[in-house]
């Protein structure tokens, strides 16, 4: 089995202070994993551990054979790792276009039309608004031009904390239609989400935290179908309907 | 009311105008950028002031490479403040950068007027006293080249913002430094961009008051003082906010210094700060909730 990323022990945090304690596990290449906990469990804390934009404290990072934990983020983003933080992450002053332009920062120049193109090619909205502000964007579409700018890079890992924040429930859906097609690509999916039975549903593993601790780990079905799961993130029982999705 | 006089006034409200927008503009970029307020600022203009008068001799007078060592001496001198002080803050560490700056401030001012005395220079150039007729008011060169190297340097910084990506990354850091780094981006690097930037304007600033007001130690603190006034009035960290801040303060100085006793012209940028942060805290042209640093 080929691991693209593998946390040995890692703990994380904020000014010293540990918020992510000793957590193992490791990504197959081309899987979806969703990260399951309540709030404050440290999901978004360990995203920011993986790309190095929070205190790393002890353990290590393997990612695609190589130790990253010393690593700054804009070296594990130059080696494949791609993060879309919570919330409006992008240049809300900036043009959709200019945007486009940022997201190629580190690639070189000649690569930038290609890929632009590549892109709206991928996402005909944002060709649409290619000359809006980001800041005018709605929800949706701004996290859809988040994660394009990141995906301009081309990374092996992708890391996507809460893509479907704050979004109406159909276009939640499209989301996770888009988070299945990245991996269909060969990316490998890291994700935080709010809904976590939407998430489940496209993964192939979770990883529930409590916290800052690895509580469980498993099959995204085996997790789904944890009782104490069920309970504590997913509303109870789920109907029917839902089950047999 | 003499229209003579009142145009004389705005024209050279116009000059000064120019020319404290430099300052500003440097100023507003490196709290846009670092997330810092730099009071050494005042002092890279002095150390521009200060190259220019001590160049043009050498120069014979010479104006334009005058200038271009003053620019470069300003650019050395603010990359070594990068390099020894403000690279060791962490964004947006206010007090400590506020504290830094401040000492930075006081040893530069002191050190130049250990160095050079605290005798006011009276800096000459090629173009001596001699000024040009633009219809019934006259301009001295001094200030018409002051006022074009600054119109020239404007435009090319917004080409250098908008259409480059290591200016279009200086904007980028400014509205969201989290997204600079989702894009790959290296902050320290473009903090060291933007403190060679502003440290350039402050040379060029330097150059170009130099000619036009006495060289003296203090020259710096005064206005970097206004350069604050500029940028708060302006919208902390947007950049025609700055500019168009400083253009107007320029001219209303100079009006009001034209046409009422000269005291209160100084009192007059404060004013309208104390005004605007009354009216708008937020400045006149700052953008809602969304932008970061």
């Amino acid at each position: 089995m080929e691991y693209l990323l593998e946390l040995t022990g890692l703990t994380a945090g904020y000014a010293g202070k540990p918020i992510i304690h000793d957590v193992s596990f490791r990504l197959e290449k081309g899987t979806i994993t969703t990260f399951v906990g309540g709030n404050g469990a440290g999901k978004s804390t360990l995203m920011r551990a993986i790309y190095g934009s929070c205190d790393h404290l002890g353990g290590g990072i393997i990612f695609d054979g190589g130790q990253i934990e010393d690593k700054t983020p804009w070296e594990r983003y130059e080696l494949g790792i791609g993060f879309v933080p919570q919330g409006r992450c992008n240049f809300p002053d900036m043009t959709v276009s200019e945007n486009l332009k940022m997201g190629c920062y580190t690639l070189p120049r000649n690569e930038h039309r290609d890929r632009i193109d590549a892109m709206l090619e991928s996402f005909p909205m944002l060709s649409r608004k290619i000359k809006e502000k980001a800041g005018n964007l709605s929800g949706g579409e701004q996290q859809v031009l988040e994660t394009a700018m990141v995906l301009l890079s081309e990374p092996s890992l992708l890391l996507l904390d809460e893509p479907s924040l704050g979004l109406a429930p159909k276009t939640q859906g499209e989301v996770f239609d888009f988070v299945k097609r990245i991996a269909a690509d060969g990316v490998t999916v890291l994700v935080v989400e709010q809904n976590v039975h939407g998430a489940l549903l496209i993964s192939d593993k979770a990883i529930v935290l409590e916290m800052g601790r690895k509580f469980l780990e498993g099959t995204a079905e085996e997790v789904r179908n944890n009782p104490n799961i069920r309970h504590a993130y997913l509303g109870g029982n789920l109907s029917e309907e839902e089950v047999s999705e | 009311m003499d229209y003579i006089y009142f145009l004389q006034l705005t024209a050279n409200g116009l000059v000064i105008g120019l020319i404290y927008a430099l300052i500003a503009v440097g100023l507003a970029l490196l709290f846009g950028v670092l997330g810092i307020v730099n009071f050494a600022h005042g002092e890279l203009l002095l150390i521009g002031a200060y190259a220019m008068a001590l160049a043009l001799p050498a120069f014979g007078l010479a104006y334009m490479p005058g200038a271009i060592v003053a620019v470069l001496t300003a650019i050395i001198a603010g990359w070594f403040i990068y390099e020894i002080f403000l690279s060791k803050l962490g964004h947006g560490e206010f007090e400590r950068s506020i504290l830094i700056t401040m000492g930075l401030s006081i040893v530069i001012l002191n050190g130049i007027q250990y160095i050079f005395t605290a005798t006011p220079l009276l800096v000459n150039t090629e173009f001596g006293y001699a000024g040009v007729n633009i219809g019934d008011i006259r301009v001295a060169w001094t200030r018409i080249a002051a006022a074009v190297l600054s119109a020239v340097t404007f435009a090319a910084l917004y080409v250098l913002l908008n259409y480059t990506q290591i200016g279009r990354a200086m904007r980028a850091v400014s509205q969201n430094r989290d997204a600079a780094l989702m894009v790959g981006m290296q902050p320290r690097k473009i903090g060291r961009n933007a403190v060679i930037l502003a440290a350039s304007l402050c040379g060029l600033a330097g150059a170009a008051v130099a000619p036009v007001q006495l060289v003296q130690p203090y020259l710096g603190q005064f206005l970097v003082f206004k350069a604050f006034a500029i940028i708060i009035i302006g919208g902390m960290g947007s950049i025609e906010g700055a500019v168009f801040a400083a253009i107007a303060l320029g001219i209303i100085e100079s009006w009001i210094g034209g046409f009422f006793p000269v005291v209160w012209q100084e009192a007059a940028g404060f004013l309208i700060m104390i005004t605007v942060l009354l009216l708008k805290p937020s400045g006149l042209f700052s953008r809602g909730g969304v932008r970061v640093g």
